[in-house]
Parts: structure tokens; sequence; C-alpha cells
């Protein structure tokens, strides 16, 4: 389970500080598929990297399982990235020099797994993905909707707690962006929570619960 | 550790090749920098002490003891380095001061010098000087001497105004022999003090020109003739260069110099025998040689620093990501040093096998041409080893600060390029 407490996050200074968070609070319970929507410069994706650690807010508090994120140091924040984390970002955020397999079995090589176990889990994840054909692909070698599913299978690979995604769909043709959800809701009907930020309502209405942010203020937040 | 290794091992490889052989191009001059800008300062002076060495001393020198006129007990040394089979040849030198006079043929005018000069006349045994020194390599024009040549002369280029490189320096004091070449008559006179000047002529056989001094400034005849010159003493010699293994030459000369105590004989090895100002010379050729390595030793900080700055620094949104799944920065600093390990390694390995397997052994075979030495490259695989410790030590720092610069920069302003 994920929580935030009256976050609160800027930009900024003076005259020229822009709020970007206006003291949100939320909780994600695990196996929940989280949509997050709203106009641009609503605040979505400012609000899943606080809730993701890869930034610090202003003032309040985000909770890991009940635990207080914010005074962790960077390292503590990392391991808790690799060990409780995935993230799809919107650009696919593959590394160039690594191919499919490779990418997808990084985090499991940094969780401390042997190179060949970490290839075997990797294998598995790129399979539910449906790339069991492009292992050894380099992200040069593969199209937009297929790196995608690889930093989906990348995200997946090592089990984690929650999974991000930031805009996955966003650079996708329609029918690339309909594999990515159709991923995306068979990793939840296993039981994988996910927290996914959109502009896309289409896409959002798959998830089981639409967050909606307008201003840096929840307006709604609604079970689907 | 291991993803560090994972992801330096896939970006060489997968790398731009041009890029990386780059790199590596700049590691290889680097190094070369490093070691042969310094190892041909050093040639220039070591140059000059082999060719000391080679053609004049051998490995052990015998001279007169201080203050005497010649080696005492000459000929139980002799005896002594005839059965010693640590010496491979050994040449015996009579040497003593005369004057030289270069025109016979007619009185010198009134307020004209007379063409005259003075130098050590040496008396060798032509086959045992060849054998030690090889003397015919020194010959510039004419021949060598021969044991039956009765009559002849080697005269050293410095003593002529033809083949003097000082010749046209106009050196107060300095005087040359003019109009004297191959087939010239030479009057040479040695004063015997008591006895009065002995007088003989001679005719010049070759002229002896050597980067060694002490050669080309030197006169050449049979040891039969000089002892026909010279009344007494004439079985005590000066000088004698000795031929040996390099490693026997300690023990030698500790053999020698029990047998023969100073005051019979200074008995030295090459390197002790050569005169203290070249002994300077190479000192300030040391310290030029570091302060040029110094130089590029900051060079190559600075470059394998850019180098790796660069690249850390177009993949900074990677760098970002990969801390945003998970991977610690330990990892990636250490991915970037691997990479910078990989590059100062592989440049140092092609500079070593270009400095010993081309450089080193071409300028053995065609040594640079400098006035007073042959220029050699000196570089020993344990100076080579020392650079590429400090290359590398250097190399490691230079790449793991930019690395962690970039690194610690906030993880999303990476991602986002901000």
């Amino acid at each position: 389970m994920i929580s935030a407490k009256n976050i609160v996050k800027s930009y900024g200074k003076g005259e020229l500080e822009l709020v970007v968070l206006k003291n949100i609070s939320l909780e994600i319970k695990d196996g929940e598929f989280v949509a997050i929507i709203g106009p641009s410069g609503a605040g979505k994706s400012t609000l899943l990297y606080q809730l993701s650690l890869l930034d610090e807010p202003n003032s309040g508090e985000v909770y890991f399982n009940r635990e207080p994120m914010l005074g962790l140091s960077q390292t503590d924040k990392t391991s808790v990235r690799l060990h409780e984390m995935g993230f799809v970002f919107q650009d696919y955020a593959l590394l160039p020099e690594l191919t499919a397999l490779e990418n997808v079995s990084l985090p499991i090589i940094m969780q401390g797994l042997s190179k060949s176990d970490a290839a075997k889990k990797a294998a598995v994840a790129l399979k539910q993905v449906g790339l069991a054909d492009k292992f050894n692909n380099l992200p040069s070698q593969l199209s937009g909707g297929q790196q995608q599913r690889v930093s989906i299978a990348r995200a997946i690979a090592h089990e984690p707690h929650i999974l991000f995604a930031d805009e996955p769909t966003a650079n996708l043709d329609t029918a690339s962006s309909q594999t990515v959800i159709e991923n995306f809701l068979d990793l939840h009907r296993n039981g994988q929570t996910i927290v996914m930020v959109t502009h896309e309502k289409e896409y959002a209405k798959k998830a089981t619960r639409i967050i909606e942010l307008r201003d840096g203020v929840i307006v709604s937040d609604k079970k689907n | 550790m291991r993803v560090g290794w994972f992801l330096a091992l896939r970006q060489i490889r997968r790398g731009g090749k041009g890029t990386t052989a780059l790199i590596i191009f700049i590691m290889m001059l680097t190094f070369l920098n490093l070691v042969v800008v310094s190892g041909l300062l050093l040639g220039l002076i070591t140059g000059s002490f082999v060719q000391y060495r080679e053609n004049y001393t051998g490995e052990v020198f015998i001279s007169s003891a201080p203050g005497r006129e010649h080696i005492e007990r000459s000929q139980e040394l002799i005896n002594y380095l005839e059965n010693d089979n640590r010496v491979t040849a050994f040449s015996p030198r009579y040497t003593v001061s005369a004057t030289v006079l270069g025109t016979l043929n007619r009185l010198p005018q009134k307020n004209e010098q007379t063409n005259e000069t003075g130098a050590r006349i040496v008396g060798i045994d032509a086959l045992a000087e060849e054998a030690t020194t090889k003397l015919s390599h020194s010959i510039k024009v004419g021949e060598t001497l021969h044991p039956e040549d009765d009559g002849y002369i080697l005269i050293g280029a410095n003593l002529l105004k033809k083949y003097s490189a000082f010749a046209d320096a106009n050196i107060p004091g300095v005087v040359f022999l003019e109009d004297v070449d191959v087939g010239s008559r030479v009057r040479v006179t040695i004063n015997q003090g008591d006895e009065g000047p002995v007088v003989k002529d001679f005719i010049v056989k070759g002229v002896v020109k050597s980067k060694v001094d002490e050669i080309s400034s030197r006169m050449f005849v049979t040891n039969d003739v000089i002892k026909r010159l010279l009344p007494i003493n004439k079985l005590e010699i000066q000088e004698i260069a000795i031929r040996t293994n390099h490693d026997n030459v300690p023990q030698l000369v500790s053999d020698l110099k029990q047998l023969f105590p100073p005051k019979d004989a200074r008995i030295q090895t090459s390197e002790e025998s050569i005169p203290s100002f070249l002994r300077d010379i190479e000192t300030t050729m040391g310290v030029l040689g570091n302060a040029l390595s110094s130089i590029a030793l900051v060079v190559a900080t600075i470059t394998v620093f850019i180098v790796i700055f660069i690249n850390a620094v177009t993949k900074r949104k990677f760098i970002g990501i990969m801390k945003g799944i998970g991977i610690s920065p330990l990892s990636i600093q250490f991915s970037y040093v691997l990479m910078a390990i990989f590059y100062g390694a592989m440049g140092s390995a092609i500079g070593t096998a270009l400095t010993f397997g081309v450089l080193k052994p071409y300028f053995t075979a065609n040594p640079i041409n400098f006035p007073f030495s042959d220029g050699i490259l000196v570089a020993t695989p344990s100076g080579a080893l020392l650079r590429i410790a400090i290359l590398m030590a250097v190399t490691v720092l230079a790449g793991y600060i930019p690395a962690k610069l970039i690194v610690r920069k906030n993880t999303l302003d990476a991602i986002l390029g901000r």
C-alpha cells in the first residue's frame, strides 16, 4: 500500500513560484489499477514522481506499507525503487547499448541474481508482453510499441510491489497503445498494483479507479 | 560490481566504434608522450654513454692512478687479463702528449702561425683495438691501422680544420691543422723532458671521427712505433679498455681492484669513468624528461576527464533512468571507471607494443644524429610499467570524478533532461 498525506509541490520562488500540487492526500491499496487523469499542467506526472520517490515534495509525506519514505537517504530510496517499484516511462527509456533481454535483466541483476538467472526471469517477462522473439534486439531494432512493451517487461520482471506508468501510450499509435493497455490489464488480473498517468480517458476507463487532477487538486476520485 | 561490469562491457562493445577507437588512440598518444618523449631526451645522453663504452672504454676501463704516468705492474695486469675467461677482448694503450706539425714543405712566413697543434698520441695493438672498440668503424676517411703499419698515423677529426665540427667557431687557443688529409705527411714531436724531443714523420692513413671526444681528439699509431719513440717505460702502458659480459662487470672490477690497488691503477666501470659533466647532463635530461612527463600526465588526466565527462553528459538521461529503476549510483560510477580503465589499458597496451616493437628497435637501428651523440630511445619494461601504473591511477581518478559529478545530479532532472 502506498499513500500520500498533504503533499505540496511547487517550483520556483517568490513571485515566480508555481504550486503544482496543493495539499494532496490519497491512498492506493494493493491490487488496485489507478489511472490519474487531468489536463496538461494539472500535476499528474508530478504526483506520480512524488509517489514513486523520484522527487521530493516541499511538504507532506509519502508512506510505503505505512513506513514514511521522505526521510530516507537517496541510496535507501534507490533500494526501495529497485525492490518495490517498477517504472514505465513515456519515452520507453531503454538503454540503447543493451538488448531487450539485457534491458529487462538489469534491475534483476542489481537485485543480486546471477546473470543467467536474471536472463531467465527477463525472458519470462518478455514472453508475458508478447516479445518472445525479440530477446536479442537492440532498442533501435524495435518499433515504438515493442520498445514500450520491453519497458513494461523491465518494470515487472523483478516482481515489484507497485508499477508506475507515466503516459505509457503517449508516443504510440492506436494499435500499440491497445496492446500496452492489454498488458497492463493482464498484469492487474494477476494482482499487480498499477498507477498510470494518462490524458487519454479511453484508457483510463480500463482502470479500477480514476483520480482526476485539476490545477494541483484532486477534483474526483472514483471507483470504476 | 556485477552491474558495473555488465554495463561497462556492453557500452564498450556496442558503443560507437569510431569514438572508442578515437579515445584509445588519444590514450595511446598520451602513453607515448609519457614514455617516448622523456625516453628520447634521456636517450640523447644515454646514446653518448653507450658510444663512450663501445668506442673508448669497453665495460671496464683501467687508467693510470692519479698523479702517476702509467699503470703500475702493467705487464702483470695484461697477463691477468689474457688468462681471465670473463674478458672477451682488451686493448692496452700507450698514450703520450705530442705536437703535430701539418706543413713540412715550407717554413711559416712572417706573422704566420705554425701549422701545428697538440694532442695525445696513442699507441695501440691494431687487432686488439679493433676487437675491443671497432676502431675501423670510426674511420671517416682513409683506412684503419694494421699491425705492420710502420710510419702511418690516424688523426682525430677534431684536430683537422677540414673535418672538425668546431673549425668555423674560431675558439681562442684552439688550433686546427690546415691542409692535412689522408696521404698528407705530418711531423710528430714527443717531448721527453731532459732527454730532448723525439721527432718522427708519419703519413696520414685515416681520419678518425667519433662522437666520443677522446677518440676524435687523438692520434693513433701502432704500439710498436710508439715503443720505439719512447726511450723509457717501454713496457708500461697508460690505459686499458676491457670488453666483458655486462653481468661480469662488478665481480671483474672487484677482483681487479683486489689485485691492483688504487696506487697501481684506477679501475672503473665504463659508467664510473664517464666525465662528471656528462652525468650532470644526464641529470638535467632526467629532470626535463620528468617535467615533460608531468605535463603529459596532466594533459592525460584532463583528456580522460573530458572524454568520460562528455560520455557521461551525453548519457545523462540514461543515467537518470538507471537510477530511477533502482540501479545504484555506485554501480553506474563503477561502470564509467571500468570504461576509463579499458581505454587506459588499451592505449597503454598499444603504446607499449609500439614502443618496444617498433620505436625502440627503430631508434636503435636509426639513432637520432646529434652532434654529441647518437640519440636512442631509452625505454625499459620497468619504466614503462611504472608509467602504465601512473596512467591507470590517473585514468581511474579522471574517470571516477566526472561520472560522480553526473551521477549525483537529481534523478528526475536527468530523466526529464532539465
